[in-house]
């Protein structure tokens, strides 16, 4: 339906190389990774993310964890985090 | 005279009470004996606990994908609508970002140079002139072990042989004492360690035998041995690998490869025996011919095989190099019988598929690429004319024939990490009548795609070096063995041993730059 338009819209993009939606408890709904990456991805993820948050939050209790972002030599993981979901994107940038 | 005479007694006969015995009736009526008091005092059988399950790994957790997960596409919705407009920023931010160019990070200690971390030779070897043939490191990347023999040798010999194992994280390691010696009756030419069990090694011998021997054993290390029996290479072995089984995910089978042309597959039997499970013969009328080619005399003699190597994509796939200066791609799923001449228990098909330019003399060692892709496929195979030919298993002609010296090229092996690093072992062949000093050579196709990126002098002695082999689990090690009977272990600098951005793609250019 529009969910998956949305994210086709999104892998579509140039140098994504994997999007995927995870929910509040660490289950993939929707990924174009195999299942095993996918778990692994999501499991990870979740922890680093609760982790980024809760110390955004100790700093400042007024401020919040908006956007995450992961740069390794080999691509970009960029995480966008929901009081439900969660959605992660890998891309590979140009250089 | 009256008192001996004939008579003849009646015999007595028993009347048989058995029947009558049956119907009667006994009645205990008092025991002589008093009542035995019993009391438990201690059981035999014992609580039992589960220690280790013998089943083979599952192959992963991703039940909770499959579960229907209750997903209210509502909220789904409007989770996407909100982040999407961010995300997309984001990416396109990125794409345009020039923020990190050059930007690189060392998490580990930069080694800048090339260093020779140990040299390991065994004296009573050496004194008896040994080469190194062959090395190998264990599953867990910790022990190096090398065979010595000699690969010179015309004649058939009988001279017993070396195979040594060193621990090089053991502290106390003593280069000039193995941790274990073995002897064998016949030179060993090639080695090879189980990939998962760390004690296992297979050697295959200049007899034509293949053995496998547990080094955890110290008394009789060896534990299998094919025989001498009909089935076994007449030729020297000059390659061993193990095989992952196709229906135990766990069990390997043995490979061995002869320049009787016969590549035969062992499979474990009982008392220590290695039975045939299956083989391939390469006979010259049957190798398939390409037109590219040259017209090459083909004799119908058998196909000496010198070297093998598996592609990590197709396990059926491999790539022989033979005697006659080509390499053939080959398959195990062949079906065709071989025309092969001496009898054996299983019958021998033939494999080759693709026959590829030739070398101008034999092939010493071919090595297929970890890296590429299934498009690729790319394997480089080195000889006795020195140059070192990058293939495409899918065309016959080389994408790159290096030169890389007058000397002879013993070994080459692709870095398991870097997919643009191979390294190439060299030396003087023994009809030149001067020497070379034997050297290593490593070559960078990211810096310059014609010269070696580094030289590694293995010895200053003048010597050949014949065998060398990356270390997969500590991967900046590279060992190399030569004919003084020396190995080499030399700690790589960082520079090969960390894979850049980008080097499947600089590759794939490469390959599809000369292939147009």
């Amino acid at each position: 339906a529009e969910v998956d338009e949305t994210l086709k819209r999104i892998q579509a993009h140039k140098g994504v190389i994997a999007t995927m939606i995870i929910n509040a408890e660490g289950i993939p709904i929707r990924t174009t990774l195999d299942n095993s990456t996918t778990v692994q991805y999501a499991g990870l993820l979740c922890q680093l993310t609760t982790k980024a948050r809760s110390t955004v939050r100790d700093i400042d209790p007024q401020n919040d964890l908006t956007f995450l972002r992961i740069r390794s030599k080999k691509h970009e993981v960029m995480v966008a985090p929901d009081k439900e979901y969660l959605l992660v994107v890998i891309q590979n940038p140009c250089e | 005279a009256a008192m001996l005479a004939d008579g003849s007694a009646p015999g007595a006969a028993v009347p048989s009470l058995w029947r009558s015995g049956r119907s009667l009736r006994c009645e205990a009526k008092s025991c002589q004996t008093g009542k035995i008091s019993t009391a438990e005092a201690a059981v035999q059988s014992q609580t039992s606990q589960d220690a280790s399950v013998q089943t083979d790994q599952s192959i992963d957790a991703a039940q909770a994908f499959q579960q229907e997960v209750q997903v209210d596409y509502a909220s789904l919705l409007l989770f996407l609508q909100r982040v999407e407009d961010v995300v997309i920023k984001e990416l396109n931010k990125n794409w345009t970002s020039r923020a990190f160019d050059g930007f690189e990070v060392n998490w580990t200690d930069q080694n800048e140079a090339v260093l020779c971390l140990h040299t390991l030779s065994y004296p009573e070897a050496q004194d008896q002139h040994l080469q190194v043939t062959s090395i190998s490191w264990n599953a867990t990347g910790s022990v190096l072990a090398c065979s010595y023999g000699r690969l010179s040798d015309g004649d058939w010999s009988t001279e017993k042989s070396y195979v040594c194992t060193w621990n090089l994280d053991r502290r106390g390691l003593d280069p000039k004492h193995p941790d274990l010696v073995v002897d064998v009756p016949s030179s060993v030419l090639c080695l090879a360690f189980h990939p998962s069990q760390p004690s296992l090694i297979a050697g295959g011998l200049f007899s034509g035998e293949v053995v496998v021997w547990d080094t955890s054993r110290r008394e009789d290390p060896l534990i299998w041995r094919t025989g001498l029996t009909d089935d076994t290479h007449t030729d020297p072995v000059y390659q061993v690998s193990w095989l992952p089984d196709a229906k135990h995910r766990n069990h390997f089978q043995l490979l061995s490869a002869s320049t009787d042309g016969k590549v035969l597959v062992w499979r474990e039997e009982r008392d220590g025996r290695l039975a045939l499970a299956e083989g391939f013969a390469l006979v010259a009328q049957q190798i398939p011919r390409s037109a590219q080619l040259k017209k090459l005399t083909w004799g119908e003699a058998a196909v000496g095989v010198t070297s093998l190597s598996f592609s990590h994509f197709d396990p059926r796939v491999f790539i022989v190099g033979v005697e006659g200066g080509y390499s053939l791609k080959c398959s195990m799923a062949a079906e065709t019988p071989a025309l092969h001449r001496t009898g054996s228990s299983v019958s021998l098909r033939a494999p080759a598929e693709l026959a590829f330019s030739p070398h101008g003399g034999p092939v010493y060692s071919v090595s297929c690429s970890p890296f590429h892709r299934q498009v690729l496929n790319l394997f480089l195979s080195c000889g006795t004319d020195g140059q070192v030919h990058l293939n495409s298993m899918l065309q016959t002609q080389p994408l790159l024939s290096l030169q890389l010296s007058k000397k002879y090229l013993f070994c080459v092996r692709w870095s398991p990490v870097r997919p643009l690093v191979f390294a190439a072992a060299s030396g003087e062949g023994n009809q030149k009548c001067f020497c070379f000093t034997g050297d290593v050579h490593l070559f960078d196709f990211a810096k310059s795609s014609q010269k070696p990126a580094v030289s590694i002098k293995q010895a200053a002695a003048e010597c050949p070096v014949y065998c060398l082999e990356f270390n997969i689990k500590q991967t900046q090690l590279l060992a190399a063995g030569d004919a003084t009977g020396t190995v080499r272990v030399w700690q790589l600098s960082s520079d090969f041993t960390e894979q850049g951005p980008r080097e499947m793609t600089h590759l794939e250019q490469l390959a599809s730059e000369t292939t147009d």
